[in-house]
């Protein structure tokens, strides 16, 4: 699929765009690396809350966390599409861009169990309590996870050099 | 001294072994999601947002924070040894050590503020101008570390 994304806007004028201005790409990374602070800065609280960790924090309040964490995912959404049209025909046959954007996916998916199994009940619980199992799995994995998101996307450019 | 630097046998495991680079660089910015994520999220705690938060559980997450500084610190020195004389000739890379130092020590600074307000036993208390202040310095040096650290490969 990401192959034919890649096919279908080679051409495109944004593509053209980001080629040609030497200033784009830096900027990029820049922004890139920002949205990863603040994406992982308020994942690691959150999760590690969840996971039964630092119980002098509200389990609660770290929710107050999430605009951060969105705002830095907005900002890796919208660079990080740019990167690619920057140069789709390589990132597509990346393998460590396919693996990350398979890990970014799968990150939704736990955050869709974390809205399925842990946000209608999180109210109920009771910060002395044990941490529940679930909590704990969701918690554990979205770190693994995104853990794994910058570890592929730092080893891009070292692997799948069969392109050019 | 940095072209010796960049003969011993460590410089040319990261220079010349196939993974030894990336895996630090992967190690690095593993190190840097927590020092820099934690300790923006206690800055901007500190400059009011997240009034649910008591301030003072960054004592705790410090640590954590701290023990993310020392990932990069051991994998940067390592990184540093296999380009040492281009490194330290780098303009980008100078200001980047240069923020990440003064922002190690403004951390320290903000720690015993907040250990302060721990043993008062006041954590939700408002946070002082000077303390407001001091955490605004703390996230421009940390945005300065990330901004001249991307440069370096440009400059």
């Amino acid at each position: 699929m990401l192959e034919w994304i890649a096919a279908f806007i080679v051409d495109s004028p944004l593509t053209m765009w980001v080629e040609a201005t030497y200033w784009i790409w830096p900027i990029l990374e820049i922004t890139h690396f920002f949205g990863l602070s603040l994406l992982l800065g308020g994942l690691i609280i959150i999760d590690l809350r969840l996971a039964g960790h630092f119980k002098a924090l509200p389990l609660i309040a770290t929710h107050q966390l999430l605009p951060f964490v969105f705002i830095g995912f907005g900002l890796n959404l919208i660079t990080g599409i740019l990167f690619f049209y920057g140069d789709p025909l390589r990132y597509a046959v990346n393998i460590g861009f396919q693996i990350k954007m398979a890990l970014v996916f799968l990150a939704g998916l736990n955050a869709l169990l974390y809205y399925w199994k842990i946000h209608p009940v999180i109210h109920t619980w009771n910060s002395a309590n044990a941490t529940p199992p679930i909590a704990r799995f969701v918690a554990y994995a979205s770190l693994t996870i995104w853990s794994g998101v910058l570890v592929c996307g730092r080893l891009l450019p070292y692997v799948g050099d069969t392109y050019g | 001294m940095f072209s010796w630097l960049e003969t011993t046998g460590v410089a040319l495991w990261v220079g010349e072994s196939l993974w030894g680079y990336p895996i630090l660089l992967s190690l690095h910015a593993v190190g840097l999601a927590i020092v820099v994520g934690i300790f923006a999220m206690r800055d901007l705690r500190l400059l009011g947002l997240f009034p649910g938060i008591a301030p003072t559980v960054f004592l705790p997450l410090g640590k954590l924070g701290w023990s993310g500084f020392i990932v990069n610190a051991i994998s940067g020195v390592l990184l540093f040894t296999s380009q040492a004389v281009t490194f330290v000739g780098n303009t980008a890379f100078l200001i980047k050590i240069s923020c990440i130092i003064i922002a190690m020590s403004v951390a320290g600074i903000i720690q015993s503020r907040l250990r302060v307000e721990a043993a008062a036993n006041t954590g939700l208390s408002a946070i002082s101008n000077s303390t407001r202040v001091i955490a605004a310095i703390s996230l421009s040096l940390w945005a300065g570390a990330i901004v001249a650290g991307r440069l370096v490969a440009y400059l």
